[in-house]
């Protein structure tokens, strides 16, 4: 489902949090958000299913304008995964916060069975959520925010409080959603983890965009280690990599520099007898 | 001098679940930093709970051993930001200086003192910009940075850190990792964290602990081999030289370290690989 934002504007009691926010996701799109602590990134996702109103502008899901829909006719459209996975989880076991979000919007339950096993969870589904550890406890909410199975997903840190073993997991999950053509809009500081899975990047700054566009796209802009700066990022380190080694390509995680590496070794090589036949 | 030292620790939240620490020998020095690294679920948060006596708001269990504070004597002076950081903000002041300035008041510090110390946290962590904000409208990466200031003003002993920087952005999280490890010269920390860059920056020593136990102890470079590295993210370019390996991509591994820290070097090995 396409997610369309038109000149935003929302301010919190004191503070404008984002200012004429305009931008388009296409539908089946995995887009990556990142900005500065308080660049307004949470805010920009909260408004994608309603939770928050805009103060100015219009936010669409499909054609949808979320101030025309009440939040619970959104949440069959967008499911949100939440910064702090402890506001979200409430139910006595893994199994019930889970059915939860389904149950409520009236869905279907197959991807309870597919995320459950991606995420690794089956051992812990009649488990107090509270019991788990934080990364746990964030994975089912995740999972839970998943299993609704709406067509778009949007996740706030996703990775926050992850180990190595439960980032895999996630990243088998977004793999899954995206070859079912989902839309994802993840909120992150770990571009160096989640960037080989985006289509596109949003970048703020002080709640206005700094960029929006395609993920390689950034990457040949001259200007692309300014632009990241002033959004409080550093260059991400395989992207450093690259450079450093001269390949031809941007590459975003190991894989694809060895990938790129071995080509290039392969390139330099003497032309082999049969091409110069 | 050891400031606190585990002896033979063991811990149990349950019955029916395994222990979630077993059998801990750990001691820290003053001004000693101590990265514990490790899968979720080995007990790194545990073990900071422990360390910061505050066993007592857990349903946990010591089923052996103890933990002995400055070799006995009168217990160090300790301060920690929990992994779910949000739960430390009272929300009784209307602003983030008084907020940072709470735990100092409790501590019984004259009023000047108590100035002082919250000027310099917020300095150090450099949000002088949120000091008059409500902590109600800050962002989560932005309360972060506050309860990590109030536990700096507290300027304690030790300072325990549970995955200080999941929140921040990249930039924060790089000038707060050079603030930690300035800090190193004014007291103890011991952090939980999985960043290798963080560890990289600020790890006088590395700790693995796997289901409740240490399995690794030293410093970053030297615990590395087949074993501790399943448990361990590592920074980009040691990943790149073990995908290397891994592929048998170079002409031969002689002098191919699988887990080379150093940027400079990792680089360089990947460059002979053409």
């Amino acid at each position: 489902m396409k997610i369309k934002y038109d000149r935003v504007s929302f301010s919190y009691k004191s503070t404008d949090a984002l200012k004429n926010i305009s931008c388009e996701f296409e539908s089946g799109s995995t887009v990556l958000i990142a900005g500065h602590n308080g660049s307004g990134k949470s805010t920009f996702l909260k408004l994608m299913n309603g939770i928050l109103k805009p103060t100015n502008g219009s936010v669409y899901l499909g054609e949808a304008a979320t101030k025309d829909k009440r939040i619970s006719e959104l949440a069959s459209r967008c499911a949100l995964s939440f910064q702090n996975p402890d506001d979200q989880l409430f139910a006595a076991t893994v199994r019930k916060e889970l059915r939860f979000g389904t149950e409520n919007i009236k869905g279907d339950d197959s991807l309870f069975d597919p995320v459950v096993k991606t995420l690794q969870l089956r051992d812990h589904l009649e488990a107090n959520p509270y019991s788990l550890t934080y990364a746990l406890r964030r994975l089912v909410a995740i999972a839970g925010s998943a299993a609704m199975n709406t067509p778009i997903l949007a996740l706030d840190e996703p990775t926050a409080g992850l180990s190595l073993r439960e980032k895999s997991f996630l990243g088998d999950l977004i793999s899954l959603l995206k070859s079912m053509k989902k839309t994802i809009a993840i909120v992150t500081h770990d571009l160096n983890f989640l960037l080989p899975f985006a289509d596109s990047l949003l970048m703020l700054a002080h709640g206005e965009i700094q960029y929006s566009g395609s993920r390689d796209g950034l990457f040949t802009r001259d200007d692309a280690r300014a632009l990241l700066t002033r959004c409080g990022i550093n260059y991400p380190i395989y992207t450093r990599i690259s450079k450093a080694l001269d390949l031809d390509k941007q590459c975003f995680n190991a894989e694809e520099i060895l990938d790129e590496l071995i080509k290039k070794r392969a390139g330099a090589a003497p032309v082999p007898t049969s091409y110069s036949q | 001098m050891i400031l606190l030292s585990f002896k033979n620790f063991s811990l149990s939240y349950s019955k029916a679940l395994p222990p979630a620490l077993k059998n801990i020998n750990l001691d820290i020095n003053e001004r000693e930093s101590v990265v514990v690294s490790g899968m979720s679920g080995a007990g790194k948060s545990t073990l900071c709970i422990a360390a910061a006596n505050f066993l007592e708001a857990f349903p946990a269990v010591v089923t052996s051993g103890e933990i002995l504070h400055s070799n006995g004597r009168e217990k160090s002076r300790v301060a920690i930001v929990m992994q779910n950081f949000y739960a430390q903000i009272t929300y009784l002041r209307s602003t983030v200086f008084e907020e940072i300035a709470f735990p100092c008041e409790n501590l019984g510090l004259s009023r000047a003192e108590i100035i002082r110390r919250a000027e310099d946290a917020i300095s150090k962590i450099r949000i002088g910009h949120l000091a008059y904000r409500d902590p109600l409208e800050l962002s989560g990466g932005e309360k972060q940075k506050v309860v990590l200031a109030s536990a700096i003003a507290m300027e304690p002993d030790l300072l325990i850190l549970d995955e200080p920087l999941s929140q921040l952005d990249p930039e924060s999280t790089s000038y707060l990792s050079d603030v930690l490890s300035e800090l190193k010269s004014e007291m103890a920390l011991l952090i939980a964290e999985n960043d290798p860059y963080l560890t990289l920056k600020v790890a006088d020593r590395v700790i693995v602990l796997s289901d409740g136990e240490i399995i690794s102890d030293g410093k970053f470079g030297e615990i590395l081999n087949s074993t501790t590295a399943q448990h361990l993210d590592l920074p980009a370019w040691t990943k790149c030289i073990s995908e290397g390996v891994r592929r048998k991509a170079f002409r031969s591994n002689v002098g191919v370290n699988p887990y080379e820290l150093n940027y400079k070097k990792a680089i360089s090995t990947l460059k002979n690989l053409k």
